[in-house]
């Protein structure tokens, strides 16, 4: 089989010393940006980008998808044992993580989650390695016009599915794609929505604006709930990785559960967060003990760890086939391919198999490193917590500081940041998604040019982006999605008994 | 709540008008050779410009009343988050006269002691270390050089 040469070839890039220390290191970076509130996978990897720009591309993609991975495992460290969830998917591993280790079983709860993880990571790197070339292959046929049908899906999907008010979604993708519009017109050359503003002919770089929405937006919320740290000590024994892996064959219902709703969530964007809170809810609903959920049911643990692990993982078969990221990290480390002069898409297995095929098998590596290093290393990941707040809040703004303005070497994308901080803070206390405006602002120009190709292909007529046969099934498929939230509110409403959700009418 | 939900769809109409100016001013319809560049931009801001007159709208129907009610932060809040924003602001504003690394270090010093009440010994170090660190590692390492500010060069001569 071609697939598995590919995969050897790929393994022989990301096993190379150079790489593997590369990716050690971006894995217990990650672990300590999971482990800290306030910084992210998705703004410890933008940090990062300007220092990756200086080594090869293969190398620094396996960084920024280590630091992924190894946000991933250390997400569910402080959950379990500080009930303080490092990242938004491990909130739900809160809600019976904390309470087992409370009980006395700490390092059973903390063994749970990293299996939990590594079986859902792998599930997800196995679809990688698996359909990713059929699905390039595939991608191969699209034209602009189902480029731009790929793209509605997507954001469609944030709309019928992700759960907040549609009209403030639609608000928020429209404001990122706003901003990547700002400054020079790819097309014609012009200015765009700059008025005159020197420092706006820059445009906004997506990476200043991740820092400052997920960085210093994440802070101020922090700071205003103010930060109670009370620990749970922790040793991890052999015995305990033994008794794990023992109760996880117990538990297989709710970890196939939790990998596969993780799998197919990551394909579509929204990503790990939502996947995590779906799988603990299967969980919960197809347990016999529903009771004990929420007093400490390893069931509780192991779904939506493993779904989030798998929804990350999976994340990437999209953006490295359809150049469409799964999650708000993926978005990030898609553009530091762009960086690298790599156009995410169909076209890059053609050209540079070495590149695909080596981050493939780094996912591999990566996720199997992590989860020793996560065994080995959990109570020293722990005990980052133990520094007071007040140390490591100051050292996280300066941190921002110094990524926002390495993108450009402009001190202007500090000033931004600061002021993307606050309209993160105030779109997450009004209930605005910002996943979309992010995802929309890596996406921008790709969607820009894909619609007014395909326009002028179709000479104008908007009837272009429902041709068959590929763009027509995409194209209903999304606006089924888009529409979910009327069609479930006229359902709602005519069934009697059965309250309307007011989100529709919004 | 409601207060800063209806300023939030205030400013995001300002953004969408705006939008929607420059690009009737770039022209938004057909030339020779397709779409304008106006075109995509005009059609996201009069989307965006429908979203906010349906947020205003909708923020004073009935069904939302119970979020006028609640708070935007909890009381006091604003004083935490004040003291992170405003220290900060001074390290970026310091940045133009000694350089970022510097500036950052005096940022962490005066949290550290002001705001958090960290003992000298642990502020002193943690001022130090984390700039000297993170100053190898971008100015020296990665050769990501760092804002340096007017005096900068002549503070740091190395």
């Amino acid at each position: 089989m071609s697939d598995l040469q590919n995969l050897l070839m790929g393994l022989g890039v990301a096993l190379e010393s150079y790489n593997l220390l590369v990716a050690l290191v971006g894995l217990v970076i990650g672990i300590v940006v999971g482990v800290l509130p306030g910084l992210g996978g998705a703004n410890g990897v933008a940090i990062l980008i300007p220092v990756v720009v200086s080594m090869r591309p293969t190398t620094g993609i396996i960084l920024l998808s280590s630091i992924y991975w190894g946000a991933l495992y250390g997400g569910s460290i402080t959950s379990i044992l500080f009930n303080i969830p490092g990242e938004p998917w491990s909130v739900a591993t809160t809600f019976d993580g904390y309470p087992m280790a409370k009980a006395g079983k700490p390092g059973e709860a903390l063994e749970l989650a990293f299996l939990a993880h590594a079986a859902g990571g792998l599930l997800g790197v196995v679809m990688l390695t698996f359909f990713a070339p059929a699905i390039a292959e595939f991608a191969l046929r699209f034209g602009p016009a189902e480029v731009f049908a790929v793209m509605v899906l997507t954001f469609s999907a944030f709309v019928g599915l992700g759960g907040k008010s549609p009209v403030k979604t639609i608000a928020s993708i429209m404001l990122g794609f706003i901003l990547a519009a700002v400054g020079l017109d790819i097309v014609s050359g012009t200015l765009r929505l700059t008025y005159g503003s020197v420092p706006l002919m820059g445009g906004f770089s997506f990476i200043v604006a991740v820092i400052g929405l997920f960085g210093l937006g994440e802070i101020f919320l922090t700071v205003e709930e103010g930060l109670k740290v009370d620990g749970i000590k922790v040793h991890l024994r052999f015995r305990d990785v033994r008794d794990g892996l023992k109760d996880l064959l117990h538990l297989k219902k709710a970890l196939v559960l939790g990998s596969v709703i993780g799998c197919w969530m990551g394909l579509k964007p929204g990503g790990a967060t939502p996947a995590s809170f779906m799988a603990y809810g299967f969980a919960k609903q197809s347990a016999s003990n529903r009771e004990q959920f929420g007093h400490g049911a390893p069931a509780g643990i192991v779904a939506p760890e493993s779904a989030a692990h798998a929804a990350g993982t999976s994340a990437t078969l999209p953006m490295i086939t359809l150049g469409i990221p799964g999650s708000p990290t993926m978005a990030v480390i898609m553009g530091g391919l762009m960086i690298f002069g790599l156009q995410p898409g169909p076209m890059l297995f053609k050209e540079h198999p070495d590149f695909v095929w080596g981050l493939i098998a780094s996912c591999w590596v990566g996720n199997i490193v992590g989860f020793f290093i996560v065994l080995a290393a959990a109570p020293l990941f722990a005990s980052i917590l133990k520094i007071r707040f007040a140390i490591f809040m100051p050292v996280i703004v300066y941190v921002c500081a110094v990524g926002a303005y390495a993108v450009n070497n402009r001190m202007i994308d500090v000033w931004y940041m600061r002021g993307f901080g606050v309209l993160g803070y105030l779109f997450k206390k009004l209930d605005y998604p910002i996943a979309p405006m992010v995802l929309a602002l890596v996406l921008g120009d790709m969607a820009e040019q894909a619609m007014r190709q395909a326009l002028i292909m179709g000479q104008g007529s908007p009837a272009v982006f429902f041709r068959p046969p590929i763009a027509l099934p995409i194209m209903v498929l999304a606006l089924a999605i888009f529409f979910w939230p009327v069609i479930s509110y006229v359902r709602h409403h005519y069934h009697p008994g059965s309250h309307p959700k007011a989100k529709a009418a919004a | 709540m409601r207060k800063a939900n209806v300023a939030i769809a205030l400013l995001l109409a300002a953004v969408a008008i705006l939008v929607i100016v420059d690009a009737v001013r770039l022209g938004f319809r057909w030339n020779a050779n397709g779409p304008e560049s106006g075109f995509f931009p005009f059609w996201l801001g009069a989307i965006l410009l429908v979203c906010a007159a349906v947020e205003l709208h909708g923020v004073f129907s009935e069904h939302r009343r119970h979020e006028a009610a609640r708070r935007l932060m909890p009381p006091g809040a604003w004083k935490p988050i004040a003291w992170v924003l405003a220290p900060a602001l001074a390290m970026v504003l310091a940045t133009e006269l000694v350089g970022l690394h510097l500036a950052a270090a005096l940022y962490l010093a005066f949290y550290m002691r002001a705001v958090g009440k960290i003992r000298w010994s642990t502020t002193v170090a943690v001022a130090v270390l984390v700039p000297a660190v993170l100053y190898v590692a971008f100015d020296k390492l990665f050769l990501v050089p760092m804002p340096q500010g007017l005096w900068g060069a002549k503070l740091l001569p190395f």
